[in-house]
C-alpha cells in the first residue's frame, strides 16, 4: 500500500480529533449544556478519517444523523461545529439545525440528516452534478446498516451504477439500527452482497483499521475519479457508545462483554500500535496529537459558549433564498 | 459412535478488495447457504445423520439446516465469536476433540489454513468459494457433501481417495507458530490493510508448498516457471525482484502482473528458509503479521498437513462398489 | 381569453407551452436539465418534454428508473451542487412516493444549513380529475405542498401561465413545484414565442368585476369564467382571481378585491376538506372581515378518493355549474 508518512500522521490526526470532539461533546450533552440529542461517532472513526484523507474539498460527501466525524475528518472548523451544537448564531447553521444537520457546503459536506436513508439520493444528484460539469469530483455516501433497508438506498444504488456516477457507498456497518442488532433487521448480514444487485462491485473491510480502509477507500474512489462508476463498501464497525449519549455499557440490547471485545480493537488504538511499530508515532508523540486535539476542542467549546443565541428574527430568516441565478 | 460431518462456511471469504482492484467472483452468503445445504442433502444421501458445524455470526450454516428432516442432527460447535479467523481455528481444534469422521469447508486458501492451525491433519473436502484458491476445488456442494459422507462412514477409507498436503510451516522466536497451505511471502509492506496481494512490487521472497501453473495466486508465479504439483517431495523457493527475467503471472483473478524473478529452486522437505524482517509476511495470499526489523522467520514445507479428501475419486470408488445402486426389492420395499 | 397580458395573435395548446419554454429554458442556461420518468425518448406520457433529446442530449434529458425517491434526491444533489434540474413526476399522486425528499430535504435544507445552501430545484408535476385514472393518478395534492415552508407552488390556469410560471419557477434559486392539470393541456391560448416569466407571488385579476370575488385555481380559473357569465344573469359583476403561484400567496390582490366586492367564494379541483381553499377564505376573513357581507365561500371535490366510473367521477369533480351554484346559494339565491 502506498501511504507516506504524512498522511499516515494525518489520518491519525483527524482520528483523534474525532475522538476527542466526540467524548467532550458527549460529556456536555450529558450536563445539560448541550440541547437535543447527540448521535456520536466514537468507535467508527477509522471509517471517516480513512475515506476522507482520499478526498479532496470538492468533492462531497453526505453524512447521517451520526455525523460530527464526517465533518471533523472533512477539515470542518470545530468552532463552527461546537457553537452550532450550542444552537449559537455562530455555528455553522446559525444554530438552526444543531447536531443532526450540521453542514459545510464549502467542503462539499451536503449534511448532517436527520432521516434514515436520505443520504443515498442526494449523493447521486451530487455525484450526477460531478458528472455533469465535467469534473473528476466524487461523492462519497456514508450509511449505516440501518439505512440500507430504506428504500431510497435502492434506488440510489441502481441509479447511480445504471449512470456509471462517481459515488462510492460508503456503509457503516456498526452492527445496529437505533437500538435493534443487525441480524434482527435484516436476513444479510453483509450489506456488501447487495451490491451485485445492483452491477456494482461490494466488498467488505475491516472498519476498525483505520489502514484496511485507507486502502480499500482509495481504490474505490479512484475506481469513481476515473469514470468507472460506484462502489459499495462495507465497514465492519462498532458504535461504542449509545444510539445518543455516551452510555455504552449495561444497556438491554447487547452484552458487555461485546462492547469490550469490540473496544480491543479500538480504532485509535490500533493505528497507534501500527505506527508505533513503524517508528512513526511515538508515544510521546501520539499524546500530543492527543493534547492538541484537546485544546482545539476546548478552544471550540470556549468560543461556542461566549457565542451569542440568534436574535429571536433569526427565526423567519433563510427560509427562502432571495437573489436569483439567471436574470 | 456414530459418524459425523464438520461442516464450516467462512462468511468472510469471496469479499475482499480483489473484487475492487481484480476481477474476482462474489460469494455472497445465499449463494454459500444454497451449497452448504446441497452439501447436508448429499453427505445424507451417502448415509449421514450427524452434523456438527461452526456458528458463523451469518447464520448461514444453522439456515441450511432448516427444515431439513427430523432424522438428521446437528450441533452448533460453541466458539468465542471474534469474526476473525481465530473462530475457524478454535473451531477446528473442537471438532477434533469431538471426533469428527470427515469435516466440509467453505472459503479460500485462507479458511483452510485457519482450519488446519487448529487441526493440522484434519480429512477436508474443501470447497472453494474464495478468491486465489489452490487447496478448494470448485466442486459442486452436493457431490463434495456426498463425498464427506463416504468417507466419515467409512464407506470409503480416508486412506483410499485422500492425499496428506504439504504445507509450509512457520517460526518466528517467541511467537506461535504459524502454517500455510500454499504460499508464504515477504513482502515490503508496513501494513496488514486490506490484507490481499496485488502489488508486484511488494514481493520479495516467496516460499511455495506447491506451484502451480493452473493455479491463480503467488502459487502461479512459481507454477508458470517450475511446476512443482502437490504429489511432488519438494517445495519451491523464489526471490523475487531484479533487473533480470519476469514472468506475466495471474496474482489475482484477471489480473496478470510482470513479476521479476531473481532465482527459483526447489526447496527440500524440511529445509529451512529465513524470511529477515522488516517485512510483512502473508500466508495463503493475505497480508497477516509484521516482522520488525531484525526479526526472523523460520520457513519449511512438510507433508503433514490436512488429508485433503478427492472427490472425484471418492465418487469413482463409490460408484464400483455400487453404493448408490438399489436393487429392485429394495425399491419397492420404500414405496 | 383568460389573460389580460397581450392581444392574441399566436395560440398554441398547454402541452406545447410546456415543452417550449422547456427549450428555451435549457438553451439559455447549461446548467438546466430535465430528469424523469420517460421524459427523454418517450418525451414524457404527457408530451411536455418531446423534442428535447433530440436536440439537448441525454445527458441533459434523463430517463430514469421510476424511483420517484431517487429522482427527487438527485434533484437536490445536483442543486445543491451548482445545476438548476427540473424533476418531472409524472403523476402528483407519486409525490406520496417521495415526500420525504420533498419535505424534509429539499424544503428544509436552506433553512437547516442557516441559509448556505441555494436549491434551484424544480418539480414539475401533473395533477386533476377527468380521465378515469381513478384514486391514484388524478389528486390535487397542492395543499399538501403550500403548507410546508421553504417550498413554492405554482398552479398554471392555462398556456399563457404554464409557460410563464414554469420559466419563473427555474430560474427562481428555491426549490419550487409547478403544479399542471392534466385535462387542461389541450386547452389553446395566446402564448408570446419569446421566453417571459409570470412573477411569482403575483395574483393575476382574470375577469375584472365588481361585485363578487371568485378566487379559483388551475382548471377552476376557466371554469369560474364560465361561471361568471352564466351569473351575469342573476345580476352579478364577477371577478375572478387566479393566484397563479398558492405559495406565496398574494393575499393583497385578493382582499383589495374582495374589499371591493364584499363577497368571496374560492374554487379548487382538490378536496374541499384542508384544502388551499381554507387558508385562502381564511385570510380573506382575517384581512377584510369588516368588508365582508357574506361568508367566504367555497367550491372543492367532495371528501372521497376520486372515483374510476366516469359517471362517478362526474359527480366528483367541480365544474362551473357547480361554482355558479354555490355562488346563488351564497347570495340566498336558490337555483
Amino acid at each position: 500500500m502506498d501511504i507516506s508518512n504524512g498522511v499516515l500522521l494525518d489520518l491519525h490526526r483527524r482520528m483523534v480529533r474525532i475522538r476527542t470532539f466526540e467524548e467532550e461533546a458527549g460529556k456536555l450533552m450529558e450536563a445539560g449544556k448541550i440541547p437535543g440529542a447527540l448521535h456520536l461517532y466514537v468507535g467508527e472513526e477509522a471509517v471517516a478519517a480513512g475515506v476522507m484523507v482520499h478526498l479532496r474539498d470538492s468533492d462531497q460527501i453526505t453524512s447521517t444523523h451520526r455525523g460530527h466525524g464526517h465533518l471533523v475528518a472533512k477539515g470542518g472548523d470545530l468552532r463552527k461545529m461546537y457553537a452550532e451544537l450550542y444552537g449559537r448564531a455562530t455555528g455553522y447553521c446559525k444554530g438552526k439545525g444543531g447536531s443532526m444537520h450540521i453542514s459545510d457546503l464549502d467542503l462539499g459536506m451536503l449534511g448532517a440528516n436527520g432521516i434514515v436513508g436520505a443520504g443515498p439520493p442526494i449523493a447521486i444528484g451530487a455525484a450526477f452534478s460531478n458528472k455533469y460539469r465535467g469534473t473528476d469530483n466524487v461523492t462519497v455516501c456514508f450509511f449505516g446498516d440501518g439505512a440500507s433497508n430504506e428504500g431510497t438506498f435502492h434506488e440510489a444504488a441502481n441509479m447511480a451504477a445504471l449512470y456509471k456516477l462517481p459515488v462510492v457507498f460508503a456503509c457503516e456497518n456498526n452492527g445496529f439500527g437505533e437500538f435493534t442488532r443487525q441480524e434482527r433487521h435484516q436476513a444479510v448480514h453483509d450489506i456488501a452482497d447487495r451490491a451485485a444487485g445492483y452491477g456494482m462491485p461490494g466488498i467488505v473491510v475491516d472498519g476498525m483499521d483505520a489502514l484496511a480502509v485507507y486502502e480499500a477507500a482509495g481504490e474505490a474512489i479512484a475506481r469513481a475519479r476515473a469514470g468507472s462508476g460506484p462502489t459499495l463498501l462495507e465497514f465492519k464497525t462498532y458504535r461504542f457508545f449509545d444510539h445518543v449519549g455516551i452510555r455504552g455499557m449495561g444497556v438491554i440490547y447487547r452484552e458487555d462483554a461485546e462492547v469490550l471485545q469490540w473496544r480491543e480493537r479500538d480504532p485509535v488504538g490500533l493505528v497507534e500500535t501500527r505506527l508505533a511499530e513503524q517508528g512513526i508515532l511515538s508515544p510521546e508523540a501520539a499524546a500530543a496529537v492527543h493534547e492538541a486535539a484537546l485544546a482545539d476542542v476546548r478552544d471550540a467549546i470556549a468560543f461556542a459558549e461566549a457565542s451569542p443565541f440568534p436574535e429571536p428574527g433569526a427565526l423567519m430568516e433563510d427560509i427562502y433564498t432571495v437573489s436569483r441565478g439567471v436574470a | 459412535m456414530r459418524p459425523t460431518v464438520g461442516i464450516l462456511a467462512n462468511p468472510a471469504s469471496g469479499k475482499d478488495i480483489r473484487r475492487l482492484v481484480a476481477s474476482a467472483s462474489v460469494f455472497d452468503n445465499r449463494e454459500k447457504l444454497s451449497i452448504v445445504r446441497r452439501a447436508i442433502l448429499g453427505a445424507v444421501a451417502a448415509g449421514i445423520d450427524d452434523f456438527v458445524y461452526m456458528p458463523d455470526g451469518h447464520g448461514i450454516v444453522a439456515s441450511a439446516f432448516a427444515d431439513i428432516g427430523e432424522d438428521v442432527r446437528f450441533a452448533a460447535l460453541d466458539s468465542p465469536a471474534t469474526h476473525s479467523a481465530l473462530d475457524t481455528t478454535r473451531v477446528a481444534e473442537r471438532m477434533r476433540e469431538h471426533g469428527v469422521a470427515c469435516v466440509l469447508t467453505l472459503g479460500g486458501d485462507g479458511t483452510n489454513r485457519a482450519f488446519a492451525l487448529g487441526w493440522r491433519d484434519a480429512p477436508l473436502v474443501a470447497v472453494s468459494t474464495g478468491t486465489n484458491n489452490v487447496f478448494p476445488k470448485m466442486v459442486e456442494g452436493t457431490i463434495a457433501g456426498a463425498a464427506a459422507g463416504l468417507v466419515a462412514s467409512g464407506q470409503v477409507a480416508l486412506h483410499e481417495a485422500s492425499r496428506q498436503v504439504k504445507v509450509v510451516h512457520v517460526q518466528i522466536d517467541g511467537e506461535k507458530d504459524d502454517l500455510a497451505l500454499i504460499d508464504a511471502v515477504l513482502l515490503d509492506e508496513a501494513f496488514v490493510g486490506a490484507r490481499a496481494i496485488w502489488n508486484p512490487a511488494r514481493l520479495r521472497t516467496i516460499v511455495l508448498a506447491r506451484a502451480e501453473p493452473s493455479a491463480v495466486g503467488i502459487s502461479a508465479i512459481g507454477g508458470l516457471l517450475h511446476p512443482v504439483p502437490d504429489t511432488a517431495d519438494v517445495g519451491l523457493l523464489v526471490e523475487a525482484g531484479g533487473a533480470g527475467d519476469a514472468v506475466i503471472a495471474p496474482i489475482a483473478p484477471g489480473l496478470y502482473s510482470s513479476v521479476p524473478v531473481r532465482e527459483v529452486r526447489e526447496l527440500a522437505l524440511g529445509e529451512v528458509v529465513e524470511f529477515v524482517g522488516p517485512g510483512m509476511l502473508a500466508l495463503d495470499g493475505e497480508r497477516e503479521r509484521r516482522l520488525r526489523p531484525g526479526m526472523v522467520a523460520r520457513l519449511a514445507v512438510r507433508r503433514d498437513g490436512p488429508r485433503a479428501v478427492d472427490v472425484p475419486l471418492v465418487m469413482r470408488l463409490a460408484a464400483c462398489r455400487g453404493l448408490f445402486r438399489v436393487a429392485q426389492s429394495e425399491a419397492t420395499d420404500g414405496d | 381569453m383568460t389573460t389580460i397580458e397581450a392581444p392574441a395573435t399566436r395560440e398554441i395548446p398547454y402541452v406545447s407551452a410546456i415543452a417550449e419554454a422547456f427549450g428555451q429554458l435549457m438553451r439559455e442556461d447549461p446548467n438546466v436539465f430535465i430528469a424523469g420518468e420517460d421524459v427523454a425518448l418517450y418525451g414524457s406520457v404527457f408530451g411536455v418534454t418531446r423534442g428535447l433529446l433530440k436536440e439537448f442530449g441525454p445527458q441533459r434529458v434523463v430517463d430514469t428508473p421510476i424511483s420517484e425517491s431517487g429522482i427527487m434526491g438527485l434533484g437536490l444533489g445536483a442543486a445543491a451542487t451548482g445545476l438548476r434540474p427540473v424533476i418531472d413526476i409524472m403523476f402528483m399522486d407519486f409525490m406520496a412516493v417521495c415526500m420525504d425528499e420533498v419535505v424534509n430535504q429539499i424544503a428544509k435544507i436552506k433553512y437547516m444549513f442557516g441559509g448556505t445552501a441555494r436549491i434551484p430545484l424544480t418539480i414539475h408535476t401533473m395533477a386533476g380529475a377527468g380521465t378515469s385514472m381513478a384514486a391514484q393518478h388524478s389528486q390535487s395534492l397542492e395543499a399538501w405542498f403550500c403548507h410546508i415552508p421553504g417550498l413554492k407552488v405554482v398552479m398554471p390556469s392555462g398556456p399563457y401561465e404554464a409557460k410563464g410560471l414554469l420559466v419563473a419557477a427555474v430560474r427562481d434559486d428555491n426549490p419550487v413545484m409547478v403544479v399542471n392539470t392534466k385535462t387542461i393541456l389541450g386547452m389553446k391560448a395566446h402564448v408570446p414565442e419569446q421566453i417571459y416569466e409570470i412573477p411569482l407571488g403575483k395574483a393575476n385579476v382574470v375577469r375584472p368585476g365588481s361585485n363578487f370575488t371568485i378566487l379559483a385555481t388551475g382548471r377552476m380559473v376557466s371554469e369560474s369564467v364560465k361561471a361568471a357569465e352564466m351569473l351575469v344573469a342573476d345580476g352579478l359583476d364577477v371577478e375572478v382571481i387566479d393566484p397563479r403561484t398558492l405559495q406565496p400567496f398574494d393575499t393583497e390582490t385578493v382582499v383589495q378585491s374582495v374589499r371591493k366586492t364584499h363577497r368571496a367564494l374560492v374554487a379548487h379541483e382538490a378536496v374541499r376538506f384542508g384544502g388551499i381553499g381554507a387558508e385562502f377564505a381564511a385570510q380573506i376573513q382575517e384581512e377584510a372581515f369588516d368588508y365582508l357581507d357574506a361568508p367566504v365561500g367555497r367550491v372543492g371535490a367532495p371528501f372521497t378518493p376520486v372515483p374510476f366510473s366516469p359517471v362517478l367521477e362526474k359527480e366528483y369533480m367541480p365544474n362551473a355549474e357547480k361554482i355558479a351554484a354555490e355562488v346563488r346559494r351564497l347570495l340566498g339565491k336558490q337555483a
